[in-house]
């Protein structure tokens, strides 16, 4: 290949990052704590664009402005979320997770409560929407009933602020949309196909345990015991962050001492607590509850 | 005649594997000087001796990994738009797809190529977020750490491709998949390379030491940052193939209290933006190393 033809074949030039989004980004990941990379700076400008259609905002820099200083700064953060996390919600949405969870979370967990008993392990799906990620929960650890869990029983709670989402998915039924990602082993096992829609099967709910619970209501959270992994996925970037501190020590306490919390894709804990430990498992991160922290975790919290 | 006495036997026979193109070594140290001592038109002409070289050097060149705001039609261009430092380094990155194998015999040589490119590329991206002297020294360290492994692929293919089989079924890192079949790791193997090529002496303990950079005697620092960035390659699906199964806390590794020794905004270092940051840059190299090895 001749050399003008290699700078053919490359196409045309990537325009730099707007500087403008950059700071977005920032300041998304500053509040929200969740971040976007440079491959997904089109991605987040086709969001704002979105947004500054609504609000009748003209440029980048102006909307800028209505996510930072004016006063409806929080709600429109969250509108502008809402419109990155849509359509996330389906079956197997973060397989490297599912994999860290059954391969290296759960055979920990599972050394480090060798001597206990009851041999029952609790994972909290918390913000479960219409039922997506704790039936793909559920379908998981059945699988690991035959390895990693001989011998041990779990159950997943699955909680959610939403009454319709909670009705929904205590139904199970699932469009395609949502089952898109499905691997057609799960799928052959453990769901019905009924009229296009596929149907979660008995076994898979029996598994579930669906409840309505706000995160913020300190009461309802301290009830929450003895959890070996909580899941909670793109639902503490909506919160401010002094709410956002209040549920993190929750779930420290929730948590047993070896216990993990995993976030969403690319949501971090920088700067809002320092009781728990990242940790790098294959394909993901997630947060350990430190051993050495005895301190309450209600004490500890910054004020 | 124990195996890892017959291994190291065959090891001699380093001549067997090329060597990095005898354009690059002048290139390199001609780069060492200060900058104001250097012409572009030297640097272009360093390139544009070798043509496959060349060709190669343009495509990298107009990835976004290396910054290009506009397509770059010549070396003379990529030279001027780049600036020398990313040239030197888009140079070196195409010079060590050299000395791959063609063969995907044990290992896809594009696997290999790919981790070292990323792990270049987070090299440099660690060094400047935590103030290190110098990021396109640590750029052609995260290039060059696994030279053992280029050896391994040509004078041991077989042995080395058991190995790294065992590290893909037992899902552990390839350094002790070595251990236990070979008896000797990449790294070993790494220091043998480096020394025959005459690389400069903090290439050779980063070679020899990214595993255990407790070990290194001297350029500590570097050999950390580049055991920490690996790590992080491995971690996130751009190691060598296997899928290591284990918990890494960046802050309990012993790269980290080296590191922290002399560079002090490591302590709150958010490691889980600079690891989006790094997935981020993930598919453009994906999409380059096939380029590479797929032009169209």
């Amino acid at each position: 290949m001749t050399l003008t033809a290699a700078a053919a074949a490359i196409g045309p030039a990537n325009t730099p990052p707007n500087p403008v989004l950059v700071k977005i980004r920032d300041v998304i990941y500053q509040v929200a704590g969740i971040f976007h990379p440079d491959n997904k700076h089109r991605l987040l400008e086709e969001r704002c664009a979105k947004r500054m259609q609504v609000l009748g905002v003209a440029s980048l820099r102006d909307y800028y402005d209505c996510l930072t200083v004016k006063p409806t700064r929080q709600a429109e953060l969250n509108a502008l979320l809402n419109e990155i996390t849509i359509g996330e919600t389906c079956f197997f949405r973060n397989v490297p997770q599912l994999d860290a969870i059954r391969n290296v979370a759960l055979p920990k967990i599972i050394a480090a409560r060798a001597k206990s008993t009851p041999r029952h392990l609790r994972i909290w799906s918390a913000g479960c929407s219409t039922g997506e990620e704790p039936y793909t929960l559920s379908m998981a650890l059945l699988e690991e009933q035959k390895k990693h869990l001989k011998d041990w029983t779990f159950e997943i709670l699955a909680t959610d602020l939403n009454e319709r989402s909670l009705a929904q998915a205590q139904i199970g039924h699932y469009g395609a949309y949502s089952t898109r990602n499905i691997p057609e082993y799960f799928k052959q096992k453990y769901f019905l196909a009924r009229d296009r829609e596929l149907h979660v099967t008995a076994e898979v709910k029996a598994k579930v345990n669906f409840q309505q619970v706000n995160l913020s209501d300190a009461a309802r959270m301290a009830f929450m015991k003895n959890v070996d992994i909580t899941l909670c996925c793109n639902v503490l970037i909506y919160f401010d962050s002094v709410s956002k501190r209040r549920v993190i020590s929750h779930f420290y306490s929730n948590l047993l001492l070896h216990g993990y919390l995993f976030l969403g894709h690319a949501e971090s804990l920088y700067g809002v607590s320092d009781d728990f430990r990242l940790v790098h498992l294959p394909g993901c991160t997630a947060y350990l509850k430190s051993e050495n922290k005895a301190v309450a975790p209600e004490k500890a919290r910054p004020q | 005649m124990s195996l890892r006495e017959s291994l190291l036997k065959k090891l001699e026979d380093l001549d067997r594997m090329p060597t990095l193109p005898v354009s690059l070594i002048p290139l390199l140290r001609y780069m060492e000087q200060p900058n104001e001592a250097l012409d572009l038109q030297q640097v272009i002409e360093f390139i544009s001796q070798d043509k496959s070289l060349a060709v190669q050097c343009l495509h990298m060149a107009n990835s976004p990994l290396f910054g290009r705001s506009q397509a770059v039609e010549s070396i003379r261009d990529a030279v001027v738009t780049l600036g020398l430092e990313r040239m030197r380094d888009i140079a070196a990155s195409c010079s060590m797809l050299g000395v791959l194998p063609k063969e995907k015999a044990g290992m896809d040589p594009a696997v290999l190529w790919e981790h070292s490119l990323a792990c270049a590329l987070v090299c440099r991206q660690f060094a400047r977020m935590i103030g290190f002297s110098d990021p396109g020294k640590a750029y052609l360290a995260g290039l060059l750490h696994d030279v053992g492994v280029v050896a391994h692929l040509w004078i041991l293919p077989s042995e080395f491709s058991e190995a790294l089989e065992l590290a893909c079924n037992e899902r552990i890192p390839l350094h002790e998949a070595e251990l236990r079949m070979l008896k000797i790791t990449h790294a070993e193997t790494g220091k043998l390379v480096a020394e025959r090529w005459r690389l400069p002496a903090e290439m050779i303990s980063v070679a020899a030491c990214h595993h255990d950079p407790r070990s290194a005697a001297a350029h500590r620092d570097l050999v950390a940052l580049i055991s920490l960035s690996d790590i992080l390659c491995r971690m996130n699906g751009l190691g060598h193939g296997p899928v290591e199964d284990r918990e890494v806390d960046f802050e309990e590794e012993p790269g980290f209290a080296i590191l922290l020794e002399e560079h002090t905004q490591l302590r709150n270092f958010d490691w889980a933006r600079f690891t989006f940051e790094m997935e981020g840059y993930m598919e453009e190299v994906h999409r380059l190393v096939n380029l590479m090895y797929h032009p169209a």
